[in-house]
């Protein structure tokens, strides 16, 4: 009897869970009407990566919302199809499918992590459907991926050139001394362009040295700066949001007062919380500024708050946001918004649509964009807005 | 007569079905479902291959990762062409920057390369015993990333190797599967496996059998980590993107995980296991978007599935503690019977199973009634019992 009792049980929860999904895929099919373009959304909503990607996909939906309250593209209403990649290879990759294959998407977009932006790239270069990445900064991944893929943010070169000459060019300090987190693929990057350029123009590195992601103690390094500064006038810190404040403070706690100079790695509210006073005179190349009183970003910050409850907790939100116009930029200009290729023609022919994280062209055939780079300033214990770079 | 002894039966559902599926995915190789039926055949070799540690030899391994990164970055140096070498690869000897092979090949010796490096481990490693295993193997997990992510001109860094060719067909795939399952069963049907058992439930009496502790342990890791390799170098021609990053405690954790919802000790299990891990999140995904039931609109729930997950892998470790199949091996053994297939030559196999179907509904009927009389019984003694005590108070 307890046993039969048991069978029924599991029976009747496998027939509700079938029958929910069940429900789910009668509605999607309802609703997949000529008059809607679906748009895939892939983020890592859970796991790992969701602090960059959910509120990447926040502003992705934002956009998507004001694009069909004015009326759609050409009449046409967007529908996000959005599925959770978990911050697993896989998951990502089949849900990249999924969206193409099932949804039938004309373009997916999303991910703010090269290596998952790659997984789902090739998927979308294989099936051959435009895919736009809206965080990942990896300059060579349209390259890897294929002619299908395109980056929506500047590549790490742009940022590390874009430092590189508000060092020299504005703040006119030609001695740098280079400090380099040597555990990860993008602090490594962009330690490498930015030498490259800062050489370039007539600088010159007068000491390098290096870390690892979450050393706690800084002193040996500090310690062997303090011994030959080498007649440095500014620190270019190659590092990511967890080191930010811990490095900056314990210069600041030696007696070092030079300014210091990073790219969007240090674009963290941690670099102030843990830092405090001594982020000051801090440096940030990095994708917008929300204290830019540009009208747009204005008007993107109310957005988000009254949509979300809260003001943009980074800058990926309007990288997100920027993804989405830019799709619906493209398709509302393409010969034929169904067709992937003319899609992908058509962002590859984007030249100067004005976002919340600068303006995107694609020039000569780069898929890459040409977009400037914001620099911001901590000043007591806040984000001041500096200077926009074009490069 | 049952319906599960029904040779017939047997075919119908663990022969028959699965290939008219593997027909239909193979035909459209491509698609999104056929991806995941693909997921699914990777998953039981590595499940499987997992099994004949955890749940057969008694070891704890937790290093099944590490061994897929080792096949997949073995099979995708040796299949990748010459010029996407250089890009990737570029402190390659120039011999092996030249040395283009078949794809069943490469995929053999990264499975080699992961068993030697499993040898080289398992020496020092497999002294531990229980938790401190799984603990070394994680540890082995860790500098197997560590030396991908650093050593950048063999592996790119952790950037990742991309542009694998997709050769990882429903063909290769399955095929590979079905002969890691046969080779697993009947090793474990061997005086061999026979003796990983007895080590397994008691290794004193074992020894005293004369049976080599040290050479059964590091024997069936060494298979292990050659499936793993297998599975690893499928997968990355799957992917066509391998990276340290996806090769880490995670994708460990989640072998483990599939393995004891199947049940660890059971082939069939490893078959089971796979098959619900791959699909059901799969069923639960529209419970993440928020869909519409009954005509009110859910909130998007992203991670439900993963909650739901974890919920039944906490319910079958209470309830049922050996996994699903338990010790049952239903699948494997008509798979790998030859009465399965010359049932269907075998008029009586169909009069057999005609006959259990007929008295199906008669059957549950009766089971039914006979349980409730049984159960109005025991109510009434559980009556008599408490309106007795309450006499006696």
């Amino acid at each position: 009897m307890k046993r039969i009792r048991k069978l029924l049980v599991i029976f009747m929860v496998f027939a509700l869970v079938f029958s929910l999904a069940g429900c789910g895929g009668g509605g999607n099919e309802g609703e997949g009407e000529a008059d809607t373009i679906n748009v895939g959304a892939l983020f890592n909503l859970t796991g790992g990566q969701a602090s960059l990607d959910q509120p990447s996909f926040n502003g992705f939906k934002l956009a998507a919302d004001e694009i069909n309250a004015n009326g759609g593209i050409n009449g046409k209403m967007i529908k996000v199809v959005s599925y959770d990649g978990k911050t697993e290879q896989t998951t990502v990759a089949n849900n990249a499918k999924k969206m193409i294959d099932v949804d039938k998407c004309v373009v997916v977009a999303g991910l703010s992590d090269s290596n998952y932006a790659l997984a789902a790239g090739n998927i979308c270069q294989e099936k051959g459907i435009p895919f736009i990445t809206s965080g990942a900064t990896l300059p060579t991944l349209p390259d890897q991926v294929g002619d299908f893929a395109f980056l929506a943010p500047f590549g790490d070169n742009v940022q590390a050139y874009a430092t590189a000459d508000f060092a020299i060019d504005d703040l006119g300090l030609k001695k740098c001394y280079l400090l380099t987190d040597q555990s990860m693929e993008f602090t490594k990057t962009l330690a490498h362009f930015f030498k490259e350029r800062y050489l370039e123009k007539g600088g010159e590195i007068v000491l390098e040295d290096s870390y690892m992601n979450k050393d706690p103690d800084f002193s040996a390094q500090i310690d062997r700066f303090l011994a030959d500064k080498g007649g440095a006038e500014i620190i270019f810190i190659s590092g990511v949001p967890d080191d930010a404040g811990v490095v900056v403070k314990q210069f600041r706690d030696k007696g070092v007062d030079l300014p210091i100079i990073s790219g969007d790695g240090f674009d963290t509210p941690l670099l102030i919380e843990v830092a405090g006073e001594a982020a000051n005179d801090v440096y940030v190349g990095t994708h917008a500024s929300l204290e830019n009183q540009d009208p747009m970003v204005v008007e993107f910050i109310e957005a988000y708050t009254e949509a979300y409850g809260n003001p943009p907790e980074n800058a990926f939100a309007g990288l997100g946001y920027d993804t989405m116009y830019l799709i619906a930029d493209a398709l509302s200009r393409a010969s034929d918004p169904t067709d992937p290729i003319a899609i992908r023609d058509a962002i590859g022919e984007t030249v100067g649509l004005k976002g919340v994280t600068g303006t995107v062209t694609y020039e000569n055939g780069s898929h890459v964009p040409t977009k400037s780079v914001t620099i911001n300033k901590v000043e007591d214990g806040k984000f001041v807005f500096i200077k926009e770079v074009f490069l | 007569m049952r319906l599960r002894d029904s040779n017939l039966f047997k075919f119908f559902i663990f022969v028959l079905i699965p290939l008219i599926v593997l027909i239909i995915c193979g035909m459209n190789s491509t698609n999104y479902y056929a991806g995941l039926v693909h997921l699914f055949g990777i998953n039981i070799i590595l499940v499987a291959s997992l099994n004949l540690v955890n749940g057969f030899s008694g070891m704890f391994s937790m290093g099944h990762a590490a061994f897929m990164a080792i096949g997949a970055y073995a099979s995708a140096l040796l299949t990748l062409e010459t010029n996407q070498k250089m890009t990737s690869m570029s402190g390659l000897p120039e011999w092996l920057m030249n040395l283009t092979l078949p794809f069943p090949i490469a995929l053999l010796i990264g499975g080699f390369i992961a068993s030697f490096c499993a040898l080289i481990v398992g020496f020092p490693v497999l002294r531990f015993k229980g938790h401190y295993l799984a603990v070394a193997t994680i540890g082995f997990i860790v500098i197997v990333r560590a030396v991908l992510d650093n050593e950048d001109q063999w592996t790119n860094g952790a950037r990742g190797v991309t542009g694998l060719p997709n050769y990882a067909s429903t063909w290769i795939i399955f095929a590979s599967a079905i002969l890691c399952l046969f080779i697993l069963h009947r090793l474990l049907n061997s005086a061999y496996g026979r003796s990983l058992i007895a080590m397994r439930d008691d290794y004193v009496a074992a020894q005293t059998l004369g049976i080599n502790l040290t050479v059964c342990k590091i024997s069936s890791f060494c298979i292990s980590a050659f499936m793993a390799g297998v599975a690893g170098g499928l997968w990355g021609h799957m992917q066509s993107v391998i990276s340290g990053k996806f090769f880490y405690i995670e994708a460990s954790f989640k072998i483990v995980e599939t393995s004891i919802i199947g049940g660890m000790a059971s082939l069939s299990g490893a078959i089971v296991g796979s098959l619900i891990m791959t699909f059901i999140p799969e069923l639960l995904a529209p419970l993440e978007t928020g869909i519409t039931v009954f005509g009110i609109q859910l909130p998007e729930l992203y991670g439900a599935s993963n909650l739901i997950l974890a919920a039944l892998l906490i319910l079958i470790i209470i309830y049922r503690r050996q996994g699903i199949m338990g010790y049952n091996e239903i699948i494997t053994d008509s798979l790998f019977s030859i009465k399965t297939y010359t049932s269907i030559l075998k008029k009586s196999e169909y009069i057999n199973l005609y006959t259990i179907l007929i008295n199906m509904p008669k059957k549950l009927i009766s089971t039914f009634a006979a349980a409730s009389k049984t159960d109005a019984v025991k109510n009434k003694k559980r009556k008599e019992r408490r309106s007795k005590n309450e006499k006696n108070s």
